[in-house]
């Protein structure tokens, strides 16, 4: 399956994938504990296995964009937790292509003590980038988080608004060939919100592809062509959604991909939605 | 005799990369290393950011990191001057290049339990190669101990010490020492996500370590049978060496470089075979 998918346009694919969690009872991790456990029933581990996923298969092909639903626990954070590679798969097969931002949580790895511009380097490098790199980028990344002059103090001083926005910023400002996105499209206050659903909108037709967590359908609704939705570890629905034969069109060219964002805005019956 | 020594030792060059490359292929590291190079800016930030982070706020910044060497050296002086005068010529000298690498391996292996588990928040959120966070540890305190050495290397010729061409041969024994320690770093580091007792257990077992390695006392003064044993303990090695090159401007001998040589390929495959084998599962439990 993964040969196959070296040749088409697959970024993800997701094989059969699953995955348990050891929960440890009682965690005994001294020995001490480990002793008292031989005579003492209460001071015992005992073990369980909690299938998180159980035979997952998907794929997301280049420019397309995916919504994981479901409800808490269903294991929607878990399989983004193995499409970013963090975890490992129990069994089955993971295979992606292309540079992955997994924002899994705003800020990962922010340093309270550093400030806001340090940050932003320690935050780039984090994902593989060279600093080099990143130095192109800070300008318009601190322009876009709207922190102006707070960009020189340290992080801890920042409002939690300020700290999401920064995060925020970093992660899309990487231009990312894959966003792995878990909760995260609402940031800020009204405005902002709608600066980063912009952002997205536009990072989309670029090309970029999206995996979404969410249990908001009008925020899916608004990004994603298709949808899967997890029930204790297992699909148990996925479609399209009905957005003008828009999932038939769906191939990573600019051209078309406008186009898909016309037919969308159009259809849409919210006004201002990604007409950038 | 010079030159003869010159060849073994670059035929050992030539082993240890050798040997490198193999492990690279036997941990399937090979197409790795260019992923972890393509990582080296988050190396730079990471160490820059600890230094940063934990001098923060004081006057003296850095210069702290210097405190500890130079107050331990102070007092075992003292104590070798009035208390129990030692009869071996430059002994302050003898005393001092064996603290100065000692402090190095302490000041490594005593964080090292915590490495993985301070960085879990890191680890958790954002998938990067994570052998990165071990170098990047080393790094930071071989960074700190560097201006340790730098105040050392000054003071030597006033305590008797000899610039000599045999100190040329001092970075490569140097670093070797660092990969030892870095290779410890990994199995301590990995072992403590489940042993939580090992931290506990590694701060006592620093202080036996310290009295059982010839760094305050010659060698030659320990009974013959014991002296065998004390022998194969590779921080001993270490400082035997060190003491050779510092104090008795000597080459080490081939025997003892092997031996010290051979620790080490072998503590930094077990970490790397280790750390690769038993991380990923870990993360869940960090």
């Amino acid at each position: 399956m993964a040969n196959d998918a070296a040749q088409s346009d697959d970024v993800i694919v997701v094989d059969h994938v699953s995955k348990s969690f050891t929960l440890h009872h009682n965690r005994v991790s001294s020995l001490k504990g480990r002793f008292i456990g031989l005579f003492k029933q209460r001071w015992r581990q005992h073990v369980e296995h909690f299938h998180a996923l159980t035979d997952v298969s998907l794929r997301v092909r280049r420019g397309e964009a995916l919504a994981l639903m479901g409800a808490n626990g269903s294991g929607k954070s878990t399989l983004l937790q193995i499409v970013a590679g963090i975890l490992r798969p129990t069994s089955g097969r993971l295979w992606t292509q292309g540079r992955i931002a997994p924002l899994i949580e705003l800020g990962v790895g922010f340093n309270p003590e550093l400030t806001g511009e340090e940050n932003i380097y320690l935050n780039g490098s984090l994902y593989g980038y060279r600093n080099a790199e990143i130095r192109r980028l800070v300008a318009a990344i601190v322009e876009f988080s709207e922190l102006g002059h707070f960009i020189d103090t340290p992080v801890k001083n920042y409002s939690s608004g300020m700290y999401m926005r920064l995060g925020f910023s970093v992660a899309v400002h990487l231009n990312p060939e894959v966003l792995l996105a878990d909760e995260i499209l609402a940031v800020g206050d009204v405005a902002f919100q709608q600066k980063c659903h912009d952002k997205i909108a536009e990072l989309q037709r670029n090309g970029m592809t999206l995996l979404f967590v969410s249990h908001s359908m009008d925020t899916v609704k608004r990004f994603c062509h298709r949808y899967v939705r997890l029930d204790h570890g297992k699909i148990v629905e996925s479609g399209v959604f009905e957005r003008d034969q828009q999932a038939d069109q769906i191939d990573g060219s600019v051209s078309s991909s406008t186009q898909q964002n016309a037919n969308a805005a159009a259809s849409s019956d919210r006004p201002g939605n990604a007409v950038t | 005799m010079p030159t003869a020594w010159c060849a073994d030792c670059f035929n050992l060059c030539v082993d240890e990369l050798g040997l490198l490359i193999k492990m690279a292929y036997i941990t399937n590291t090979a197409g790795a290393f260019g992923r972890l190079w393509r990582y080296r800016d988050l190396v730079r930030n990471l160490v820059l950011k600890d230094i940063k982070v934990r001098y923060m706020g004081a006057a003296l910044g850095f210069a702290w990191s210097l405190a500890n060497p130079i107050v331990i050296t102070f007092m075992y002086l003292m104590i070798f001057t009035y208390i129990f005068p030692s009869t071996q010529p430059h002994f302050p000298l003898f005393l001092v290049t064996g603290i100065v690498h000692w402090t190095l391996f302490s000041q490594v292996i005593g964080q090292s339990c915590e490495v993985l588990v301070a960085n879990s928040g890191l680890i958790k959120k954002i998938y990067f190669p994570r052998l990165l966070i071990p170098v990047a540890s080393v790094l930071v305190n071989l960074v700190l101990w560097l201006a340790a050495l730098g105040v050392y290397l000054v003071f030597y010729p006033l305590l008797g010490g000899k610039f000599s061409l045999v100190l040329f041969v001092y970075p490569l024994y140097l670093l070797l020492f660092v990969a030892f320690i870095w290779g410890l770093t990994l199995i301590l580091s990995t072992l403590y996500v489940e042993f939580r007792d090992l931290k506990h257990l590694i701060e006592v077992a620093l202080q036996v370590l310290f009295w059982a390695t010839p760094i305050i006392y010659e060698v030659g003064r320990v009974p013959r049978h014991i002296q065998e044993v004390m022998i194969l303990s590779p921080l001993a090695e270490f400082t035997i060496i060190f003491q050779q090159i510092f104090y008795a401007n000597k080459l080490p001998s081939l025997n003892i470089t092997m031996a010290f040589f051979a620790w080490t390929v072998v503590v930094v495959g077990l970490g790397l075979w280790l750390f690769n084998r038993r991380v990923p599962e870990s993360v869940e439990r960090l």
